[in-house]
């Protein structure tokens, strides 16, 4: 056998073993890629996450327009309430960055009457807020927008609940049962 | 060729005697063996399993003895139907569960249970505290809320993000009523002090839904004039049911 000869036989060994040993590493990696890892941001997600930034923004001018109306505590609840939906904008207006649209600014009623009747009406906004927040939730592929609006329907759903007291609802009836 | 072979043997030589099973050291002692730990994956069912645990361990809590025999006659009916929401929501894990081929869990969540859930009935029930019973209604509706919102960071299938937040939105309201049923109002909403710079519950005490653990003070008061703090934390690797 010449030198040459030995020296591709050496070589094929060790290509053979590399090929064997690699095999396992190639099998993980096709396992792992069954289980893949939710992208963190997807493009197509931009349409839905725009429609949740023009709601809150149409939140915010709803609740800038009661508050000229209120006093004391309930002016400083009604203007924490506006605040959050605020930063809910700023939040999916920062996620979205160039892709954000410019919102409607439109409210999306003007309540009036009481506190309680303010506050009814404002409850049942905050819960179909939160539902459309929910419905992207499960429509939208990126995991960090989810985790973004799955932290602001916790919030809301508070939201909902605790106008629906002021509103005069029993506990159990406010929870939603 | 023969140099390469002999520092092959050479070598094979030296990784046979690492790979031995035998220890070349003299030891003292007897050496516990190490049992390598099973590789589990967090998959969307191991996180359903895991609320059905939390669901379990919630209704446990709201209907033990210490709770109950302590709520006053406004609070009793609302702790029954809070408690009977978790029941129901059993169900609407157990069809999600199904729906993917995974196997139900009926048993409270064991190590939190351990680790707080039982604690703080304990500390209720030493305690005799009537108030105690809302701050720990309050208490287990955020934690599960909280559970629920950090499980989306973990699922991999987008319309089960949504069936865990619709699930987790129902324990923030039910937080909330828990919130204005220790301190009403819209005075209730903002985090705020009472006159000894004491921290009162806020029905809204941040715009987003917090993920970090859940205080709550229990039991009766010690010698030094405070009370036992319960940390409560989401379910993690060491307490997902798998």
């Amino acid at each position: 056998m010449s030198m040459t000869t030995r020296r591709r036989l050496i070589a094929s060994l060790l290509a053979g073993g590399a090929v064997v040993a690699a095999a396992p590493l190639f099998a993980g990696h096709a396992s792992a890629a069954d289980n893949a890892a939710p992208p963190h941001r997807d493009a197509a997600d931009n349409a839905a996450l725009n429609a949740c930034l023009e709601r809150e923004s149409r939140m915010v001018a709803t609740y800038r327009g009661i508050i000229g109306g209120l006093a004391d505590n309930d002016l400083a609840a009604m203007t924490l309430i506006l605040d959050h939906h605020i930063a809910y904008a700023h939040s999916l207006k920062g996620y979205l960055a160039v892709e954000a649209e410019t919102p409607s600014s439109a409210p999306l009623a003007s309540p009036t009457g009481s506190l309680a009747s303010i506050a009814r009406q404002l409850a049942a906004l905050e819960d179909s807020t939160a539902t459309i927040h929910t419905d992207t939730i499960g429509s939208i592929k990126g995991l960090d927008a989810a985790m973004l609006l799955a932290s602001i329907v916790t919030v809301e759903a508070r939201h909902a609940a605790a106008l629906e007291l002021i509103a005069g609802a029993t506990p159990i009836a406010a929870v939603g049962n | 060729m023969l140099r390469s072979s002999g520092a092959l043997v050479a070598t094979s030589a030296v990784l046979a005697a690492c790979s031995s099973a035998k220890p070349s050291v003299a030891r003292i002692g007897e050496s516990p063996t190490t049992v390598k730990l099973e590789d589990l994956a967090v998959t969307d069912v191991v996180l359903l399993r895991t609320a059905m645990s939390m669901e379990t361990m919630a209704a446990t809590m709201l209907t033990n003895s210490a709770v109950t025999g302590l709520a006053s006659k406004d609070a009793a009916p609302v702790i029954a139907a809070f408690a009977a929401d978790h029941i129901s929501h059993l169900e609407d894990l157990r069809v999600l569960i199904a729906a993917r081929n995974g196997s139900a869990y009926s048993e409270t969540n064991t190590k939190l249970m351990q680790a707080y859930g039982q604690p703080a009935l304990d500390l209720v029930a030493n305690g005799k505290v009537e108030a105690d019973v809302l701050a720990l209604m309050h208490a287990v509706e955020t934690l599960i809320a909280a559970t629920y919102q950090y499980f989306v960071s973990l699922t991999v299938e987008p319309a089960l993000r949504a069936d865990l937040v619709r699930l987790g939105g129902r324990s923030s309201r039910r937080s909330a009523v828990s919130a204005q049923l220790i301190n009403g109002g819209t005075g209730g909403f903002a985090p705020a002090n009472d006159k000894d710079g004491v921290a009162l519950v806020a029905t809204l005490p941040g715009a987003f839904g917090s993920l970090s653990a859940v205080q709550v003070a229990l039991g009766p008061v010690n010698d030094t004039g405070t009370r036992a703090t319960v940390l409560m934390d989401t379910p993690s690797l060491n307490s997902l049911i798998y």
